[in-house]
């Protein structure tokens, strides 16, 4: 594999683009998702790493291994302090009342006590703990202009290793559309509070809501309708035309938007190579999907419901690697969801989670939280069932399960409610409650995770070190 | 922060509700011609603000009452007055100076139990804040913003589809949603994100959309306008049916070769597949994957000053403002004979896209302002959250369901449409003798007369407890717990909502206000709140939101009027800062009409915010201001509002190279 070629491609952005599509589609074949753009480079320094791990893949380095895959689940408004925890550290720890749900897994994960968020210690008490969560920056305080998370989150850079393997780079699912209005109270967005996963500084990544419509994109991704691809390429090349046609007449300051819709329509052509080409690069299904498996209706009413199904969609993701990063959101930043469907539950969830140390209010702040562990270990059971040929994909996976802050009631982001499930292709030494200094940087964990992921990254955001003890 | 409620100088809700007698004598200004705002007509304003006090008098109002605090390296909120000993200071600072202004005018600043300022002195220190930075601002004209580049919002490129194909589907279903950016709204072009998903959807989506519109014969005569036959090639029946579908597409007249390199598309798929639809509908398709069509993209200006926007952009601006949609024909061949920016065109036009009629059933069926009316109302009010974020427990909602909701949801969009088409008084908004309910939110209502489903206007009798915004349900649900009332949060909704002055955030570290603890002891709520208020830190806010939200305490979660609460009789009392008493929303609401030019002012740049699709700047706070004062001449008629800004600086023009060069504020003359 020539590396070289995928910097050509960004010379070949400009005008001779128009003048050469074919040569410039011969070029990227093999390449897979390598090409950058000149601003995407800042955003994706290790592009040709991506390249690079794709030869390597190529060249049978790992032949025999199932993908590794990574997800990150999110839980707004935080948990019951003294019913998370649990007693004991090291390997001999005994399950909180919160945690009991996942009993059946405890060998599959790791509880991670003590980290914390510093870059979220500002703002508000929910929009930067959430867009920050996985970036570990401070986002700008904005109503829209100048919105900035000053960094990209864990999942993207990631990505940024598995995409090329796969024809969706990630996905990103959530079950509340992003919350109507802007906090004119704090003076955020509320998009801040509806995203967490962020390809670069200034793009939120938009999510799917739908199950079912989460389903058509891996069943199309794995069953590509045939002879349409030339056809659909050179549409493709059209729009590209169109959209370097705009982007030269715009100002510099504008040219950021065609540019991010020149990356989006380039996906699906980078996705079609995956797909079609003859060569060793083109992807195929681990497992063949089931149109059984389809949800049968688009947006089920009941909460609990969709939220299974998309943890369905997690697991399909995965186990067909359709993808191999995924992000999840069980709700939007200071979420007023009403539990009232759980017994001895009264109020919605963020009311509930500003207990005051009220009794009632704590109890049913609890039962919340333990559901919400609940799903989380219906995600990893699931997993867990999937076999593949060197185990499971829970055995491949790392699937990360947080919160942005710790307890509702004083929003803080200290000592963060923190677990990884899955051992990460035997990478990550589950079965363990780990206790860290206080005020430990979650974004030590992030490295510890990347670098079990295959990146070769010692650093994440305002990280200092490698988390201690989670590698093996 | 922006020059938000310039001059709306009451100290505290219910301190100087001045009588609205000031507004009569607003036409201070000759309107037979366009008029130039200047720094003198402020002194004109209609307003219920108190004459400005002068700068010295501003300066010694610091030291007598702020600088114990806000003083060195450890002033509170970082603010330093010292910093500040000119009114070019003041100028210089906005931002912070109109925070100075907001808190010391809602009577946050200076905290209880500190010296506090005689009512008129606060009043006219905070009209000098104002005028010295509206002085600061508006003097050397009005920038408008950049060229639009945004992608059309989800709801836009649905009803875009919608018209521009001539079918009834909803194409955007399958696109992610968008957030809000600016002013609230998610048409806002900075929150308008592309996201490597987008792509992959419009091609769906527009394969999709065509393959219907292909398949109903009365869309696709429209859209097929040529076929092949003996006297045209296919490509020269393709090419027609370009020359008719694209211009269409991208709103505009279509540059030279641009039909050819969408014909370049049908050759080679007709080349490799001689089916002619087949071949015309790929080339569609790329048309609507396309950035020309899925941006609402405006042609940058080289220049230094600032440009008119062209015809056909003016023709998109309107369309995307007032009908959430592309412009119709009737519009883009105004464009393209260049008459759209005539002003009696312009005028005609206006009046046109507002236009809602009703049929001989009493029901407004299907007008295009629906588009404007609902995405507008349902943002700006919060409504949107109806069945979404909000859900009402099943302990308050056991007769709930989906015809009721959605009567909840429509009565403001209606309400609204109805103002705009019917060139009402938006003062309409803050209460009204009329509004309109479907079958069962007449019943919620008690309301007599005959309904369906769909809403219908109906008069309200004198004690019906309805009438404006505060007596609409929707509204009274999205300011309560899914399973109790909460005053705070319907106090914090009028004053973030209809008056644009939203309470800061909690001081860091206190817990939020509540309430909560009382969930089952109704009786007790007030009098815990009050002994919250005792706290000088939560007084600031909570003893003006509190009293305003208890107006409203007759309504329970879901509207409905009541009396008592297990059989504790509501007490819907509230004493405001200042010791102005009242009783119940209909008190509640002649306080605020007293209060009508900063609600106006809010309204007005909700709407500009808007129309602009955009957060809004200092500059464009002085057009706020203008219109505000307009609109007090013209009995602040709806279509004057929609006027006005269609006329604006902001809306006709696009700035240059260099943003700070300016143009003169001119409003249309008086009709």
């Amino acid at each position: 594999m020539n590396i070289n070629a995928s910097k050509r491609t960004v010379f070949l952005d400009d005008d001779s683009n128009r003048r050469l599509p074919l040569s410039r589609r011969t070029l990227l074949r093999g390449v897979g998702a390598a090409l950058a753009l000149p601003w995407l480079e800042a955003m994706m320094p290790t592009g040709a790493v991506a390249a690079e791990a794709l030869a390597a893949e190529s060249d049978g380095a790992r032949p025999n291994d199932s993908p590794l895959r990574m997800a990150a689940l999110f839980v707004p408004n935080g948990v019951r302090q003294d019913m998370w925890t649990p007693t004991g550290e090291g390997r001999e720890f005994e399950l909180s009342p919160s945690l009991e749900p996942l009993a059946a897994v405890k060998d599959q994960l790791l509880v991670l006590s003590n980290l914390w968020n510093q870059a979220s210690n500002v703002g508000d008490g929910h929009y930067v703990k959430t867009s920050g969560f996985l970036t570990c920056t401070t986002i700008n305080k904005s109503l829209g202009i100048d919105l900035n998370c000053n960094g990209r989150s864990m999942d993207q850079v990631a990505a940024d290793y598995s995409g090329a393997f796969t024809p969706l780079s990630s996905l990103e699912l959530g079950i509340d559309p992003v919350t109507t209005g802007v906090d004119t109270n704090v003076g955020y967005t509320r998009v801040y509070g509806s995203h967490i996963a962020w390809s670069g500084p200034t793009s939120p990544l938009a999510r799917e809501l739908n199950p079912r419509l989460v389903f058509d994109r891996l069943f199309h991704a794995a069953n590509p309708k045939q002879g349409n691809q030339k056809r659909d390429s050179m549409l493709l090349d059209r729009v590209l035309g169109d959209a370097n046609e705009l982007k030269r007449r715009l100002g510099a300051a504008d040219r950021q938007r065609m540019d991010e819709y020149l990356q989006s329509v380039r996906s699906i052509e980078q996705r079609l190579q995956k797909q079609n080409d003859g060569s060793i690069n083109r992807w195929q299904p681990l497992v063949q999907l089931d149109v059984k498996q389809r949800p049968p209706e688009e947006r089920p009413d009941q909460y609990v419901q969709q939220v299974r199904l998309m943890l369905d969609m997690i697991a399909l993701a995965f186990q067909t690697d359709t993808t191999r990063v995924c992000t999840f959101m069980f709700g939007n930043a200071v979420s007023g969801r009403n539990f009232s469907f759980l017994d001895g539950v009264t109020g919605g969830h963020h009311d509930t989670s500003h207990h005051q140390n009220n009794e009632d209010k704590l109890r049913q702040y609890q039962l919340i939280n333990r559901w919400h562990v609940e799903q989380y270990a219906y995600l990893l059971g699931k997993l867990r069932d999937m076999k593949e040929r060197d185990g499971t994909v829970l055995d491949n996976s790392m699937i990360l399960y947080g919160s942005g802050l710790r307890d509702g009631n004083s929003h803080s982001p200290h000592n963060l409610p923190i677990l990884l499930g899955g051992s990460g292709g035997g990478r990550i030494a589950t079965g363990q409650h780990l206790s860290f200094g206080k005020d430990t940087p979650l974004a030590n964990l992030y490295v510890a995770m990347l670098q079990a992921f295959g990146s070769d990254k010692k650093s994440f955001a305002d990280s200092t070190d490698v988390l201690p003890g989670v590698l093996v | 922060m922006r020059l938000r409620t310039i001059l709306a100088c009451c100290a505290c809700l219910g301190v100087a509700f001045a009588t609205s007698a000031a507004d009569s004598d607003s036409a201070a200004n000759d309107v037979s011609t366009p008029v130039a705002v200047e720094a003198t007509a402020v002194e004109a304003a209609p307003t219920e603000a108190a004459p400005a006090m002068q700068a010295e008098a501003a300066f010694e109002f610091l030291q007598n009452y702020c600088i114990d605090c806000h003083q060195g390296e450890e002033a509170e909120a970082g603010l330093d007055f010292d910093a500040y000993t000119t009114a070019a200071d003041v100028g210089g600072a906005i931002e912070a100076w109109n925070r100075v202004a907001d808190r010391v005018q809602e009577g946050q600043m200076p905290p209880e139990h500190s010296e506090i300022p005689p009512n008129p002195t606060r009043k006219a220190f905070v009209t000098w804040i104002r005028q010295t930075i509206h002085a600061a601002v508006c003097d050397d004209g009005v920038s408008p913003g950049r060229p639009m580049l945004r992608r059309l919002n989800r709801t836009e490129y649905a009803n875009t589809v919608r018209d521009l194909l001539g079918i009834h589907i909803n194409a955007g279903h399958a696109l992610p949603d968008d957030g809000a950016g600016g002013e609230g709204f998610d048409n806002a072009a900075e929150t308008l994100f592309i996201s490597p998903i987008y792509a992959e959807k419009y091609l769906a989506a527009a394969r999709s959309a065509l393959g219907h519109a292909l398949k109903d014969p009365g869309a696709r005569g429209k859209i097929i306008v040529a076929t092949p036959d003996d006297k045209r090639s296919p490509q020269q029946a393709a090419r027609a049916v370009l020359e008719k579908f694209l211009p269409r597409a991208f709103r505009r007249p279509l540059r030279d070769g641009e039909i050819d390199e969408y014909l370049v598309l049908f050759d080679s798929a007709y080349a490799a597949d001689p089916s002619y639809e087949s071949a015309v509908q790929f080339a569609l398709e790329a048309s609507m994957v396309s950035p020309k069509f899925v941006f609402l993209w405006e042609e940058p200006n080289p220049t230094d000053q600032p440009v008119p926007v062209t015809q056909h952009e003016l023709a998109s601006r309107l369309s995307y403002f007032l009908w959430a949609s592309m412009p119709d024909s009737e519009l883009l061949r105004l464009a393209d004979q260049g008459k759209l920016a005539d002003e009696a065109v312009l005028a005609e036009q206006i009046k046109r896209m507002l236009r809602s009629d009703v049929d001989r059933n009493g029901l407004r069926r299907g007008a295009k302002v629906r588009g404007f009316a609902t995405s507008f109302v349902e943002q700006w009010l919060g409504t949107r959250a109806l069945g979404r974020e909000f859900k009402p427990d099943a302990s308050v909602s056991r007769r709930y369901d989906s015809e009721l909701e959605g009567g909840m949801k429509y009565e403001p969009i209606f309400f609204f449409e109805d103002l705009l088409a019917d060139n009402r008084s938006l003062l309409n908004l803050i209460d009204s003798d009329f509004t309109y309910v479907n079958r069962r939110l007449a019943d919620h209502y008690r309301v007599k007369g005959e309904f369906r489903e769909q809403p219908k206007k109906v008069d309200l009798p004198k004690d019906s407890h309805r009438g404006g915004l505060l007596g609409m349900s929707a509204v009274l649900a999205v300011s309560s717990f899914p399973h109790r009332t909460s005053p705070v949060l319907r106090g914090k909704w009028i004053l973030d909502t209809l008056l644009g002055t939203p309470p800061p955030p909690p001081p860091p570290n206190v817990p939020e206000l509540e309430e909560s603890a009382a969930t089952d002891q109704p009786a007790s709520l007030r009098e815990r709140l009050e002994i919250h208020r005792a706290d000088p830190t939560c007084a600031s806010c909570h003893s003006m939101m509190d009293p305003l939200g208890f107006g409203l305490e007759n309504y329970d979660v879901l509207g409905r009027w009541r009396t008592e609460v297990d059989e504790i009789p509501i007490d819907a009392s509230g004493e405001l800062p200042g010791g102005i008493e009242f009783v119940g929303p209909e008190q509640l609401k002649a306080l605020l009409m007293e209060r009508k030019q900063q609600f106006i002012r809010n309204l007005t740049s909700k709407v500009l915010g808007f129309a602009l699709a955009r957060g809004l700047t200092n500059d464009d706070d002085c057009v706020v201001e203008a219109i505000g004062e307009k609109l007090a001449q013209d009995d602040y008629k709806a279509q004057t509002l929609v006027r006005e800004i269609v006329h604006s600086i902001p809306f006709r023009y696009k700035q240059g190279r260099d943003a700070s060069i300016g143009l003169e504020l001119v409003t249309t003359p008086h009709r």
